[in-house]
């Protein structure tokens, strides 16, 4: 699917921490190996029990919206062609108190609301600098 | 802490739109420190430490050898990437001024961002790093959109409308009319001139977003006793305070207590620590970022519940020196000018000494709370000595 920011836009650069959720093409968790408690973003330390080594839970990819908000005035200037784009704040159902933000890709940026059910989708983007494929996630309104 | 310290001078140099200061950032730095210093009474080799926050460019060893301090006993800021250290670098200056640790404190901000550019902005680059990989990646870039997420989300909760937000704008505008420092001064703002102004970010209005400025403010704090004996009335510091709550500082809107002014701590400490309520306070200055998060930080303050956010803030209830609760008599951000907040500082002073361009009658208790939404939050409550 075409990229919901323009073709130019920053992309994620990968580290240890962020490198699933940006390439497995699922919405996926960090997950605490001791204590299974799910975080995100991926922390260098697990926020209940403090250890340090982790596993990646799949997610349905499923969610509501939590808060989202449409940006109107280009910051940079440079996206003046790509406003109004809308960013949305999702709770995942599978934990609800994990928010992960993206882009309604399927909707008119001025008819997001609170609470709407969406589902995650992935823009598949070659990284060509750091030759990597990325499977960025995004949200569908369902 | 309870009075041990006092706020003995102010000074701040003429504030300029963003980029037309004609003085370099150390300049104005200088002046509004010489400026609050002879305020005091004093001499600028009597100051003996510093404070300041977000990553002050104007470094102590510099000032102090520019400005002929004879030594420096203290130098420090808060963390914290915005106006949350607004009133953590006075409560700094109080901390040491109370331990013994420096006699006379200055604490002050100063910008021009003519000659160092543009906060709130983000430069295009082929990659997003770190944590900013996860929001940078989806056009979530400014300060504007940080705020504007967590105004939502608090409308969406509490009822909050638009008006809400607006009464924040229409007040800091009102005050500006009373206050020839302000920059908008003679430019009043009209309900209607508000909802019809261009969007930022929703559901952030242009008239929702403070402006960026060049200019200086600074502060002398100093002990109780010194006070005394010096040119000022004294405006002691009864209480300062930082905080979160339990995870407050989870990044990326997973805070559980979303959304959040990261105040509620701050106000419980603040009022633990006073021995006073927010019923006993006459006059408060709030840093608005934005507006929203203002409304926030009024109700985890705790001068209202979220619930009553519409009906605390209508009817004039916060305009003007007779209001319920007079904010931001000077301008505030918004209007007055954008010394990133530290001009709140210098405005709540002057209602405890009486000489505010919207002052307020009998001021017992004068109290800043710092910018909302970035942690951890601060605030400082001055009193009548």
């Amino acid at each position: 699917m075409q990229r919901y920011m323009p073709d130019w836009w920053a992309l994620p650069a990968l580290n240890d921490n962020n490198k699933a959720f940006f390439t497995s093409g699922k919405i996926v968790v960090q997950t605490c190996k001791s204590c299974q408690t799910a975080q995100h973003p991926p922390e260098d330390v697990c926020h209940v029990c403090q250890e340090t080594s982790f596993d990646w839970q799949t997610c349905s990819g499923e969610g509501v919206v939590y808060s989202h908000t449409v940006v109107e005035h280009p910051i940079p200037g440079t996206l003046k062609d790509r406003v109004p784009y809308t960013v949305i704040l999702v709770s995942l159902n599978d934990h609800p108190e994990i928010r992960i933000l993206g882009n309604p890709v399927n909707i008119d940026p001025n008819k997001v609301e609170v609470g709407q059910k969406v589902k995650a989708v992935f823009e598949t983007i070659e990284d060509e600098k750091a030759g990597v494929t990325l499977k960025i996630p995004q949200w569908e309104v369902i | 802490m309870q009075g041990k310290s006092a706020v003995v001078g102010i000074g701040e140099t003429r504030y300029y739109k963003r980029g037309q200061s004609p003085k370099t950032e150390f300049q104005l730095a200088s002046e509004a420190i010489t400026k609050a210093v002879a305020d005091a009474g004093l001499e600028l080799k009597d100051i003996d430490g510093f404070s300041s926050y977000m990553e002050s460019r104007n470094d102590p060893g510099r000032l102090s050898a520019a400005l002929g301090m004879k030594n420096v006993a203290f130098a420090a800021q808060p963390w914290g990437g915005g106006g949350n250290g607004v009133a953590a670098s006075v409560g700094l200056a109080d901390a040491a001024v109370s331990a013994g640790y420096a006699k006379n404190v200055v604490v002050f901000r100063a910008l021009a961002q003519g000659q160092f550019g543009r906060f709130g902005q983000s430069k295009p680059a082929t990659h997003a790093h770190g944590n900013n990989a996860f929001s940078a990646t989806y056009g979530m870039l400014s300060p504007a959109h940080t705020c504007a997420l967590q105004t939502t989300r608090f409308m969406h909760e509490y009822g909050i409308t638009q008006d809400s937000l607006a009464e924040i704008a229409l007040t800091a505008h009102a005050h500006a009319q009373l206050n020839p420092r302000a920059i908008r001064y003679g430019k009043p703002l009209t309900r209607e001139e508000y909802h019809a102004s261009r969007w930022i970010a929703k559901p952030f209005h242009i008239y929702d977003c403070c402006p960026e400025n060049d200019g200086a403010t600074a502060i002398v704090v100093t002990s109780i006793d010194r006070a005394r004996d010096l040119k000022q009335k004294p405006v002691p510091i009864l209480a300062a305070a930082q905080g979160l709550g339990q995870r407050d500082g989870a990044l990326q809107f997973n805070e559980p207590s979303f959304p959040t002014s990261f105040n509620s701590e701050v106000g419980q400490q603040i009022w633990q620590r006073s021995g006073i309520t927010p019923k006993d306070v006459q006059v408060a200055q709030f840093y608005e970022n934005f507006t929203g998060p203002v409304l926030m930080a009024i109700a985890e303050m705790g001068f209202c519940e979220k619930e009553e956010i519409n009906e605390f803030v209508a009817n004039g209830n916060l305009q003007g020196p007779n209001a319920k609760l007079p904010i931001n008599t000077s301008g505030g951000n918004l209007a007055e000018g954008y010394m990133h907040g530290f001009e709140l500082i210098n405005e709540a002073v002057r209602q405890v000494r009486g000489d505010s361009t919207c002052q307020v009658a009998d001021v017992e208790h004068s109290l800043v709370v710092s910018g909302p939404g970035y942690s951890p939050g601060s605030a400082v409550l001055f009193s009548k000595d």
